[in-house]
């Protein structure tokens, strides 16, 4: 677990004298060096290592075995990228993730945003594990406003992917673009087990949305999720069924659970049903 | 609304025909707090996919999916309520008790002291009635209070008066209950109070 890679903060944001956050319960200093590259140091001093990508800057607490997960359409010209910022979660980075999978909260959690009553059923979609990654496939659900850039009530598809146990990243319709998926991700940083930063970044086809409505929807929703996440018992996601009952609209949530657990990735889980 | 009893957190919520229920506090799918949730109707439904529950604790209906019964299995535990001259008492586990009944007596107000019940006993000096306190507090009417441990060392107050009690008898027996309330904490913030409850 220690040898993943985590988002640690904004690259835009970092200057040399850097922020004080961090990893997994260990103190974590991020800075500018000279160069101006991203310098991560770990509580006792030591070099951790980092990398800046998709906006953020990457640390581990071990020896990451392979590089960053690829978004190739974060290299993809015309898109706007957007560093919507952090928001602080009690509540396991887990669980944070497993929310972000979930489309059956829509209509109630973000009331007339990304769902609205009555147009609360989930359709069958697909899940399946590719080269080690979650990913569901021919995900529908109708929405007011899906987007910024969406005028008035469209059904959206989503594909989802859990390329790494904190992180996710999701293709959904874009509005302008039918062609194109826009994509948003979700980067958890795990503070403890029971407490994260999320750090939500996008790679969008928008070019009328200004910069600070882009940020702000996306906040808007993130703080509608933060209500659920620091209300939810207990704190960590349990991986053991018996605590919770799932439905077919889950199957997301129960391949993710499965995965973590065939890892053996518990940190910010329960594993026994109590 | 939230409410707490010796058992744990519970949802506590009237239907649209007036009932009270008190649910478990946990939305057994993905362990939302219910007391969070909303009424329709005669059901609580959680607030983070809409599941609804009835009275008796049944699973009604999972909006993800319109067309499907819940299984008999998707169930919250509900407590038995009673509710009695404005007073709304929870049972823990099975009881055929009545509740203890405070008749001709009204609510006036509810608040939070932080300190415990030995504590809190310490401060009024008085004496243990039927159920809560009898207490003789200084220049109000007749005062009934009724206390039920929180987390911690808080403690929730309920503040009885006579119903014939006139509006001037009511600000003081509210002023007194504050009075109270800060005498008690006085006694738990300097410790002063060995036998209370150690945890």
């Amino acid at each position: 677990m220690i040898d993943e890679w985590y988002p640690v903060g904004l690259f835009s944001q970092l200057d040399a004298v850097g922020r004080r956050t961090a990893l997994m319960g260990e103190p974590i200093d991020v800075a500018r060096d000279a160069e101006g590259n991203a310098k991560v140091t770990g509580g006792n001093g030591r070099a951790l290592p980092a990398c800046v990508r998709y906006g953020h800057v990457w640390s581990s607490l071990g020896t990451p075995q392979k590089a960053l997960f690829a978004i190739p359409e974060a290299d993809q010209p015309g898109r706007r990228f957007v560093d919507v910022g952090v928001v602080r979660v009690r509540c396991s980075p887990l669980r944070a993730v497993e929310n972000f999978l979930d489309i059956a909260h829509f209509p109630f959690v973000h009331t007339d945003l990304l769902g609205a009553e009555p147009h609360t059923e989930v359709q069958n979609y697909k899940v399946e594990i590719r080269e080690d990654e979650v990913w569901a496939t021919q995900v529908k659900f109708y929405q007011p406003q899906a987007a910024k850039s969406a005028s008035g009530g469209i059904t959206t598809e989503y594909i989802y992917r859990v390329p790494a146990p904190t992180c996710s990243v999701l293709y959904k319709t874009c509005p302008p673009r039918p062609s194109e998926w826009d994509v948003i991700t979700l980067f958890v940083q795990p503070l403890a087990e029971d407490l994260c930063d999320v750090w939500p970044w996008m790679a969008l086809f928008d070019d009328t949305t200004s910069m600070t409505d882009l940020i702000h929807f996306q906040q808007t929703i993130f703080l509608q999720d933060r209500s659920i996440l620091e209300n939810q018992i207990p704190r960590l996601l349990p991986l053991d069924p018996g605590m919770e009952i799932p439905t077919r609209a889950d199957l997301t949530s129960v391949a993710y659970r499965r995965w973590l657990k065939r890892r053996n990735y518990t940190y910010g889980a329960q594993l026994v049903a109590q | 609304m939230p409410a707490r009893i010796p058992a744990g957190s519970i949802a506590l919520w009237r239907t649209q025909s007036g009932r009270v229920t008190a649910s478990a506090d946990r939305c057994p799918h993905r362990g939302m707090r219910l007391s969070h949730g909303f009424v329709r109707g005669e059901a609580l439904s959680c607030i983070y996919h809409g599941w609804s529950y009835g009275q008796t604790g049944e699973c009604l209906r999972i909006p993800a999916h319109p067309g499907l019964t819940p299984p008999e299995t998707i169930r919250v535990a509900a407590h038995a309520v009673e509710e009695a001259w404005g007073v709304i008492w929870v049972a823990v586990g099975e009881t055929t008790a009545e509740p203890p009944r405070f008749e001709g007596f009204v609510p006036l107000r509810s608040l939070t002291a932080h300190a415990d019940l030995a504590t809190l006993k310490a401060a009024t000096g008085a004496t243990a009635g039927t159920a809560g306190l009898d207490w003789p507090a200084p220049g109000a009417p007749e005062i009934r209070l009724l206390s039920v441990p929180q987390e911690g060392y808080e403690t929730l107050i309920h503040v009885l008066v006579p119903g014939d009690s006139s509006p001037a008898q009511r600000i003081a027996a509210s002023r007194a209950a504050e009075t109270l309330r800060r005498t008690a904490e006085d006694i738990q913030a300097k410790g002063l109070a060995p036998w209370s409850t150690t945890r």
